[in-house]
């Protein structure tokens, strides 16, 4: 029952934060606050969910529906999304986890959290930069800016957008290693003589996993942040469709939907990779 | 154990010192007026009539080199200096105030308060540019508002809609300070709620506020980077249709990201490196100030690990 409150709750705060160009304007110089606006919206969105259809937006000069294009859409931000999380999921583990105790890591995390300090979005734009500045030297080519091109890689905006959560999450793994490692249990077991590798399976990764998964969260945050940039400068037509349009419109139905859809893809890849963190748990540490 | 020199909080220090000098004095400093354009025009070079139209590349004359419209680029950042600085100065400022104002006294009621902490672990999830974005939505592009009210408002948006989280940074830290032996003394001593705040939790926070506040400046220029890249510039944008073009109005260096951000794809690559090479001084000096006051007052607690 309560998911169902956090469900509906979630429905008007995204209706509340979507019908701020309604609610707030100019009008003839001043500025014009009417919340009355957005109950007239959200009254004639829901008798179009209650007709069966989503409503339409347009596309340039032409309407499309709603409803036909929201799953493709939702399909292509879901892969990104997911596969820049699992990314960041891995190789937090990976590197801040198990190969931490190597120098080449660390000297490997310092780099990172240099990078950390520049905002995500500047450097997703280098990356662009850099990426047209590598095409006009070599010729070969690493992003494609056309959505209807044949060379559509989707491993370049994947890449892009797991910079972000691959930087937060790693920091936070590390510095709880770092943390645990100084704890009394840790040095009992080292000193009872058990292998590296059953001290940071068995002792370390257990105690850092709660801050993993509570970390998850943000982590998922962050990709979504970074999502709205990767797939309006790099083109990708994703769920963000719905919210920016390119030529400055604005639609209301289309905006719900799009942030609507975004949270749900949210908390479906947030219990997919709980889901794959079980299955790993349950094959390499309660085996 | 030796105490090694912080050059991160010197150098932060130095170049923090100096944005702020060019956020007094740009304005007073650029070499050109504001409204200056290059004019096309025809000039002998070696005995031969060229066209020398804009962009012009960075040169002598013109340091940074002009934009596509002949508007000169060291001139544009002077201008949109104090925007940019002091717009984030003050967000950050507010939210600190506020959030600490919140925190310390949420912090320090016995019960939790639980409709505070659903409204923190709620606000914690959401990028905060996306409200923000619809906000300014409807009354930021061709704005009919003068600009300083834009401003005004845009301080008051971000400033609010930033609170929670430092809100909550600042009552967990009050949470546990709160705990300790010697509140419980002052209690029992007599000492009221805004004795035990001013005196004996404050002190306490001192250092953990300024650190808010750096990382407050650095989350609110990257928020409006990010509307910038979406179109919408602090103090208004200038819409044009045909072609669809966004400019930035007061001039402030996260929206002239924003303007010339469509020359990545030129061969003028400079008119966007330069905007963003300024935009990244600032965020970094914030940075680097961050990581040396973090450095500074963390250096007592560390431990080292035993593998």
């Amino acid at each position: 029952m309560t998911y169902v409150k956090q469900l509906i709750g979630m429905f008007f705060l995204v209706i509340v934060v979507c019908g701020g160009p309604f609610m707030l304007y100019t009008q003839e110089e001043e500025i014009v606050f009417e919340p009355g606006n957005i109950v007239v919206h959200t009254v004639y969105l829901i008798q179009q969910i209650a007709e069966g259809s989503l409503g339409t937006y347009y596309s340039g000069q032409t309407e499309r529906s709603i409803a036909e294009d929201i799953l493709p859409f939702a399909i292509s931000s879901f892969e990104l999304l997911f596969a820049s999380v699992g990314v960041a999921v891995l190789a937090s583990i990976i590197f801040g986890l198990l190969l931490q105790r190597f120098r080449i890591v660390r000297q490997f995390q310092k780099v990172l959290n240099l990078l950390a300090t520049i905002p995500d979005f500047i450097l997703i734009v280098v990356s662009i930069v850099g990426a047209v500045g590598f095409y006009k030297l070599t010729n070969i080519r690493i992003i494609t800016l056309s959505p209807i091109s044949d060379s559509e890689s989707t491993w370049f905006p994947i890449t892009l957008l797991s910079i972000g959560p691959t930087i937060f999450l790693m920091k936070v793994v590390s510095l709880k290693y770092v943390q645990i490692g100084g704890e009394d249990y840790i040095k009992t077991a080292l000193a009872k003589g058990m292998g590296i590798w059953h001290v940071l399976i068995h002792h370390v990764y257990k105690n850092i996993k709660p801050f993993l998964i509570a970390d998850l969260k943000k982590t998922i945050a962050i990709t979504v942040a970074n999502l709205f940039i990767v797939e309006y400068l790099l083109n990708v037509v994703g769920l963000t469709r719905f919210i920016f349009s390119k030529d400055g419109g604005y639609e209301f139905n289309a905006a719900v939907m799009g942030l609507l859809g975004i949270i749900l893809l949210s908390i479906l890849v947030y219990v997919l990779i709980r889901l794959i963190l079980y299955v790993i748990e349950r094959a390499v540490v309660y085996k | 154990m030796r105490k090694r020199f912080n050059w991160a909080l010197w150098l932060g220090c130095i170049l923090v010192f100096f944005l702020m000098i060019i956020g007094v004095a740009g304005p007073y400093l650029a070499p050109y007026d504001i409204d200056y354009q290059v004019k096309v025009r025809n000039e002998m070079v070696n005995g031969k009539q060229v066209i020398i139209s804009p962009p012009l590349a960075p040169s002598g004359e013109h340091l940074l080199g002009t934009d596509k419209w002949g508007y000169d680029l060291l001139t544009k950042l002077l201008h949109g200096a104090p925007y940019t600085i002091f717009i984030t100065l003050l967000i950050a400022l507010l939210r600190l105030l506020i959030g600490a104002w919140i925190g310390l006294y949420i912090g320090i009621l016995d019960k939790q308060q639980r409709w505070w902490i659903a409204i923190e672990n709620a606000w914690g999830y959401m990028p905060i540019f996306i409200p923000v974005y619809f906000l300014l939505k409807g009354i930021n592009i061709n704005p009919e508002l003068p600009t300083f009210t834009l401003v005004l408002f845009f301080v008051v948006v971000v400033a609010v809609l930033g609170t929670p989280s430092v809100a909550a940074s600042i009552r967990q830290k009050t949470e546990q300070i709160k705990e300790s032996q010697y509140v419980l003394a002052a209690t029992s001593l007599g000492a009221g709620r805004d004795q035990i705040i001013f005196r004996h939790i404050l002190p306490h926070l001192k250092e953990h506020l300024v650190i808010v506040l750096v990382t407050e400046m650095i989350a609110t220029m990257t928020l409006m980077g990010l509307l910038g890249i979406f179109g919408l510039f602090v103090g208004g944008t200038t819409m044009y249709y045909d072609p669809v073009e966004y400019h930035s109005t007061t001039h402030e260096w996260a929206g002239l990201l924003g303007t010339y951000r469509s020359f990545v794809y030129t061969n003028y690559t400079w008119i966007f490196l330069i905007p963003l090479a300024a935009y990244m001084l600032a965020i970094g000096s914030f940075s680097l100030l961050a990581k040396g006051l973090r450095d500074k007052f963390e250096q007592t607690y560390s431990r080292t690990p035993f593998i």
